[in-house]
């Protein structure tokens, strides 16, 4: 089965592109597993050692830090996307209706979407202040509270309090993709179902919620996997504190790689949780496949 | 139609190769230019000071006749993941301005050249003598060799406010027990002014303070020879200042409740609004009280450095200046170090933005600046004689690095004040993840 000589063409145009993509992400990939198996420890001689298996036993096996760390980006993902997804589709709801001034919202909407991480994490960081933050003294205001509340040094509350940042971050991006999806139920649907004397949120569970389910597993799974591998608003906001209680595998693994210099060690837990992604994007995808009564 | 779109096929291919080439061959030109010199500096983070550095550095490039040096600033929270990316890449900069141990932990991975001929040259013409302290280039000696030299000092103090002080009739504090006496005086919540503000959170700047308290008690990381002593000999020296420190926000309560998140510039910020009576600062403070509060210098003082129960001692933090020992410019690069580091040179950095840039010689503090610019004089005179390294009583080792850039002595800090923590385990279990480096 020959190419045409247009397909060939097409080939050659897109192999740079490919090229590219190889280098930038299989060859990374394929080094790192290689560092994975070496000592890579910069402060220590004989850095290209080879030790197999040893760093991911320290990981799994010995050193507690990556199980908690494990726990807590678990904990940070699901909290950042169920309440991004949440808080998306109850404004995508609000947006789907005939409201005045709809669009201007829409691009209001948009606004923490197009802010940087970086300056995401200043303005938050000084929002949360406790003596000098915008919330504190709103909530003095309001007679709410009479000492401030402690959003990023309190053991409790410092996880809560990065998860609302990221969710701030995320809803915007939920809010469009689940907009879009709600303009395609078609209408005749909801008309139909209430005529047979099914009640709005009868209507919303049985009509709207199954329609934009795909997008729904798209949408979270993505921001899912980008909230479990990002590392810069907990990094800048607490640095992984108090006492570690915001400590996440990337602010983790950041940690032994960047500072402790131990490439081999990092390379590990960054392959460990590369493998955690994969697994639980695909039991996700299995689980929320299509039913064989809706193929 | 059919001849035309082969052309122009060709022409594409053509042009995403010759791109392809043009670029790799770009990269080796430069690579091989003998009078093109790199540097990267991670103290020079404000547009005033790069404009200023980049003033000396054209200075250089006016008296070496056909030299260049491209100068890059690097944004201090990439430092290290930019220094790791370039040694791995083979990238690095002809000369660079780093954090205090990568010198050594560079040299570690074989890609430092060794600086004694500098040093030697420094002792013969009475340079080294002028260097403020000598744990500032001591520090860099490692395996019988000088692997950066000093050029920068980055200055830890404590600030306080004298009309508060005055108000309340209580004189600068000279030593741990009059300093706890006054910060708990001073404390007025009712009014909302503290009495000691200090970070506590889950970063760097938390283990700088502690350092210092550890230094008064007797502690340290190292002993003289290097070994670590953090929680075995030194324990109890370590634990004493960890205790006295974390007790100003536990016992005495005359801190923020919520200093386990600060950074450096919280407790900053607090004392330019006037809400604390003593505070942490690092040389920015002085900057920033310069530019956003005028009015409030003439009633804020440098604390002397605090007479502690073993030493009157503070942390430094000397920076070092290194060169890439794959640097097909090795000499211009000793050139331009040895150049760069010279009575006066500098001295548009201290002139640009006064207070984040320190001089390492003891001759530069007779200049205008320091004579004129307030608090200047003060930190001359109450700080810089007692600064000395982290690392002492020892000399450099690499695994300094490790200890200092993954906050293994901020955490006790930040686990105490969480309440997760009594000083005493803090103290343990950061000995312990230091002694992995060690093993």
């Amino acid at each position: 089965m020959a190419l045409t000589r247009r397909a060939r063409f097409a080939y050659m145009l897109v192999l740079p592109s490919l090229l590219l993509l190889t280098m930038l992400n299989l060859f990374p990939l394929a080094q790192g597993t290689i560092a994975s198996l070496q000592r890579q420890n910069m402060t220590r001689p004989n850095p290209y050692e080879f030790v197999g298996l040893a760093h991911y036993a320290e990981a799994l096996f010995s050193e507690g830090s990556f199980w908690s760390s494990l726990l807590k980006t678990c904990i940070w993902t699901i909290g950042s996307v169920s309440g991004a997804y949440v808080l998306g589709l109850a404004l995508a709801l609000l947006l789907n209706l005939d409201i005045r001034g709809r669009n201007l919202f829409r691009a209001l909407f948009l606004v923490p979407w197009v802010i940087p991480d970086v300056v995401t994490a200043l303005v938050w960081k000084w929002l949360y202040n406790d003596e000098y933050g915008v919330i504190n003294f709103l909530l003095r205001q309001l007679h709410v509270i009479n000492s401030p509340v402690h959003w990023l040094s309190d053991l409790n509350l410092a996880m809560p309090s990065v998860i609302l940042a990221q969710i701030w971050k995320l809803y915007p991006l939920m809010t469009v993709v689940l907009l879009a999806a709600l303009q395609n139920v078609p209408k005749e649907l909801h008309e139909a179902a209430s005529l047979d004397g099914a009640r709005p949120w009868q209507r919303f569970f049985y009509v709207t919620l199954p329609l934009i389910r795909t997008t729904s597993v798209s949408i979270t799974l993505l921001t899912g996997i980008w909230t479990f591998q990002s590392f810069d608003l907990v990094y800048l906001l607490t640095g992984g504190g108090p006492a570690d209680a915001t400590q996440i595998l990337p602010t983790f693994i950041y940690q032994k790689a960047f500072f402790t210099l131990d490439l081999g060690y990092a390379s590990a837990l960054g392959l460990l949780m590369l493998l955690i992604i994969l697994a639980i994007s695909s039991l996700y995808l299995f689980v929320s496949r299509p039913s064989r009564v809706q193929a | 139609m059919s001849d035309s779109m082969q052309i122009n096929r060709r022409d594409t291919l053509a042009l995403v190769l010759s791109g392809f080439v043009a670029a790799a061959l770009g990269g080796k030109v430069l690579a091989q230019d003998a009078k093109a010199l790199s540097f990267w500096a991670v103290h020079t983070g404000t547009p005033e000071l790069q404009a200023a550095m980049q003033t000396i550095i054209n200075q250089f490039i006016k008296e070496k006749d056909g030299a260049s040096v491209k100068f890059e600033a690097v944004n201090g929270a990439l430092v290290y993941p930019k220094f790791l990316t370039a040694v791995q890449g083979q990238s690095m900069p002809d000369v660079a301005d780093g954090y205090s141990y990568h010198p050594l932990q560079f040299a570690a991975l074989d890609q430092m050249l060794p600086l004694d001929d500098i040093i030697a040259a420094w002792k013969s013409n009475g340079l080294l003598a002028q260097v403020v302290n000598e744990y500032a280039y001591k520090k860099f000696l490692w395996k019988d060799h000088y692997w950066a030299v000093p050029w920068n000092l980055d200055i830890r103090a404590i600030y306080y406010r004298k009309d508060l002080l005055e108000k309340a009739g209580v004189k600068p504090p000279t030593n741990w027990d009059e300093f706890q006496a006054a910060a708990i005086k001073l404390n007025d919540p009712a009014n909302g002014t503290f009495g000691f503000v200090f970070p506590a959170g889950n970063f760097h700047i938390a283990q700088h303070y502690y350092m210092m308290f550890m230094l008064q008690a007797g502690g340290s990381i190292l002993d003289k020879d290097g070994n670590l002593v953090f929680g075995t000999t030194s324990k109890d020296a370590n634990v004493q200042a960890l205790t006295y420190l974390t007790d100003f926000a536990l016992k005495h309560k005359v801190t923020p409740e919520g200093i386990a998140s600060y950074n450096t510039d919280e407790p900053h910020t607090l004392f330019i609004q006037g809400r604390a009576a003593f505070v942490t600062g690092t040389g920015g403070l002085i900057s920033r009280l310069l530019k956003e509060a005028p009015d409030m210098v003439p009633n804020v003082g440098v604390l002397e450095v605090l007479q502690g129960p073993k030493a009157k001692l503070a942390a430094g933090f000397y920076n070092p200046l290194f060169v890439w020992k794959y640097s097909p410019n090795v000499e211009l690069a000793k050139e331009f170090v040895t150049w760069l580091v010279q009575p006066g040179r500098l001295q548009p950095l201290y002139t640009a933005y006064p207070g984040n840039c320190w001089p390492i010689l003891k001759s530069e503090f007779d200049s205008e600046v320091f004579k004129k610019t307030p608090l200047l004089a003060e930190v001359i005179q109450k700080v810089i004689p007692f600064t000395t390294d982290f690392a002492y009583p020892g000399t450099g080792i690499p695994q300094m690095g490790a200890i200092d850039g993954e906050k293994m002595f901020a955490a006790p800090v930040n686990e105490v004040i969480a309440g997760t923590k009594t000083p005493e385990q803090a103290v343990l279990d950061a000995h312990a993840k230091m002694a992995k480096l060690f093993t």
